[in-house]
């Protein structure tokens, strides 16, 4: 294998998931008054603990059979203490949304993002470096009508790996007091795979998904959101880049999620609280538990802070293959699967953990059409924090930032 | 087992359905009808309806936070202009529950027509309006020709044609 | 498997009716000229689009669990 391919290895896999154009139920019940375009620039780094290398000082950098020279990730600290830097993006996108003859919207989004760095092959082990670029753009047509709206969407995303197309459809119907509002939706994602480091493979997957939801006015200072969400995936789940990994190539996943904005008025600090709570079950055997919290509170002169907190935990997956004695002993050996496992996994995100993540978001209303933002998140996942389960004591912790620049104007 | 979910999983789609039917009703103002007076607080004194017998009157509610009302502003100036001479009285009742909201907005958007309070939204209620903006055209009979809900660029010219047609009606 | 994802569905549909009928049980409708506060940006659940779409994604290649509040953002070959 050649270098240029030994650096990319693994890297689609991580990007395709970045920055992906998600469709928010947005569409607000109204159409836009006035164009607006944005541009948000994310730089993201995560880490994780060393692990501890018998008869070395320094953690390995594996790399799958036969690459050659590959980078060295950044390291601080010492041998078993310190952290590791993982994956790197840095990126950026540009929505643009038009309103057009007073019942229609045109928007769009562009997002390239550039990533690098290494990542496992196994458990927090077995680092290989890779780098890649992923470029993605949606298009979303809004029709408004007196109490509800119907869109339509399309996405494609590129990367050497991984290509992904979508539509999707949704609708919201309000009722005529505009106090309650029911939404729908449905959407179908066709990937295609050809891992760099299996140039036979040429893999598919499929997802169909489908949303309804309920939001509905309850004072003039709150108002609540119910979303269900059912979606099942045939094709390759599989990661080709981790050793000892094999998926089921079915995964169906149900999602309930209710949400609550609050605004304390007059009397109060005239800031707004969001709290947001989410289960999430799948035919993995994950289930997972999401609470996120935030403080909207303006300011003078057209600033506002916004802390926020994220508390999330997840059960492991059925067929995930915890780090036995033997690997705890010696970090270069991954852990051979159970001998009779039909499915197998030794990918880190699909053990039980518990993550934390906390941040601030300051933006500056500069006039009428201006508006600027920067954010800031710290995130840190432990095997420990699992309150499903017990987590696999062979990982190392793992920690995340970001920041995110963004500045949008109105026409 | 399982039809039987789905059956009842209609059902409940149905009652839903028929819930959100229902729940949003008020008692709305028909054409035909006579406007419901009123007598509010303005700018200069106070605006009553049953003053402006004999003129066609135009009753926009509004609110500063409400995005359509801003548009509307600078038509309804036009048409107040515009029609001043034909006796067109255009009155403007704000909604905003605090008065220096309204202050604020009409600071940075004069209005060149007749501007009245409801910060308690009373008459909105008389009215039923069901969304902002809502406006009524009030013949000189002062009987309600027509109601429109919102403000859109495409609504300027058929709301214009109806003032028009209000303006020419004989009495 | 299959039977308990329907079971789940159903369940979370009944749910969704009785907060909605529960809408039409309670008199006290906010009326359209209460929504001074429910009109400004941080009352609604759109939030920004930009920050939402990447979030949402480095969560979803970081964690198990993703979706829940919209549907379309799929593609994503985070494993």
């Amino acid at each position: 294998m050649s270098t240029t391919k030994s650096t990319l290895l693994g890297a689609a896999f991580v990007t395709a998931a970045m920055a992906l154009p998600s469709l928010q139920f947005a569409n607000a019940e109204t159409p836009p008054e006035q164009g607006i375009v944005s541009f948000k620039y994310l730089h993201y780094q995560d880490s994780q603990g060393i692990v501890a290398q018998p008869g070395s000082t320094t953690s390995a950098i594996n790399t799958i059979s036969g690459a050659s020279s590959v980078a060295s990730p950044g390291t601080s600290g010492g041998a078993t203490s310190g952290s590791q830097d993982r994956i790197g993006v840095n990126a950026y996108s540009v929505n643009a949304l038009v309103p057009v003859a007073g019942k229609w919207s045109i928007g769009t989004t562009y997002t390239s993002d550039s990533v690098s760095g290494a990542s496992p092959t196994y458990h927090s082990s077995g680092l290989t470096t890779m780098k890649d670029l992923r470029r993605a753009v949606d298009v979303q047509l809004t029709r408004y009508f007196s109490r509800g709206s119907v869109s339509f969407g399309t996405s494609y995303s590129k990367e050497t790996d991984y290509i992904s197309r979508g539509f999707n459809v949704q609708g919201s119907l309000s009722t005529e007091d505009k106090n309650t509002t029911l939404t729908l939706g449905g959407s179908f994602n066709n990937d295609s795979i050809n891992p760099v480091n299996q140039p036979g493979v040429d893999e598919k997957k499929q997802v169909a998904a489908g949303l309804i939801g309920v939001t509905r006015v309850l004072t003039p200072q709150d108002i609540v959101q119910l979303n269900f969400g059912y979606s099942k995936g045939n094709g390759y789940y599989s990661d080709p880049y981790k050793v000892n990994d094999n998926r089921p190539r079915d995964r169906s996943a149900v999602t309930a999620l209710a949400r609550w904005n609050h605004h304390f008025d007059d009397n109060g600090t005239d800031g707004t609280v969001h709290l947001a709570y989410r289960y999430y079950s799948d035919s993995f055997g994950i289930r997972a538990s999401t609470f996120e919290t935030e403080y909207v509170q303006p300011l003078y002169k057209g600033w506002t802070v916004t802390p926020l907190l994220r508390l999330y935990t997840q059960s492991e997956a059925d067929f995930y293959v915890s780090a036995g004695s033997a690997e705890t002993a010696d970090p270069t050996q991954p852990t051979p699967p159970p001998t009779d496992a039909v499915y197998y996994s030794e990918d880190q995100r699909l053990s039980a953990y518990g993550a934390i993540t906390y941040g601030v978001k300051v933006s500056k209303q500069i006039n009428k059409d201006w508006l600027v933002d920067v954010k800031y998140e710290q995130y840190e996942q432990r095997a420990q924090w699992s309150l499903y389960g017990n987590g696999d004591k062979g990982l190392t912790p793992f920690k995340a930032y970001s920041i995110q620049v963004g500045v949008s104007r109105q026409f | 087992m399982k039809t039987m979910r789905f059956h009842k999983l209609k059902e409940l789609l149905l009652a839903f359905s028929f819930c959100m039917s229902f729940s949003g009703n008020v008692y709305a103002l028909e054409p035909g009808n006579k406007a419901p007076d009123f007598n509010l607080p303005g700018i200069q004194g106070s605006v009553q309806l049953s003053k402006t017998i004999g003129s066609v009157v135009y009753v926009d509610f509004w609110a500063s936070w409400c995005g359509p009302c801003r548009h509307s502003f600078s038509w309804m100036n036009a048409m107040q202009e515009k029609y001043r001479s034909q006796n067109l009285q255009i009155i403007g009742v704000n909604l905003d529950a605090k008065n220096e909201d309204a202050k604020k907005f009409l600071a940075e958007i004069p209005a060149k027509f007749t501007v009245a309070f409801d910060s308690k939204g009373e008459t909105a209620k008389q009215y039923g309006i069901k969304g902002m903006p809502t406006s009524f055209l009030i013949g000189r009979d002062g009987k309600v020709i027509y109601q429109h809900l919102g403000f859109k660029e495409a609504d300027k010219e058929s709301l214009e044609k109806q003032i028009k047609s209000a303006l020419e009606a004989k009495k | 498997m299959k039977k308990d994802v329907i079971q789940k569905s159903f369940y979370a549909v009944l749910l969704m009716c009785m907060l909605g009928l529960s809408g039409c049980a309670l008199g006290t409708a906010v009326q359209p000229w209460e929504k001074a506060t429910l009109a400004r940006p941080e009352m609604t659940f759109e939030g920004d689009k930009l920050d939402n779409a990447y979030t949402e994604h480095i969560y979803s290649s970081k964690e198990g669990a993703s979706g829940g509040a919209g549907v379309g953002g799929g593609g994503c070959g985070c494993n």
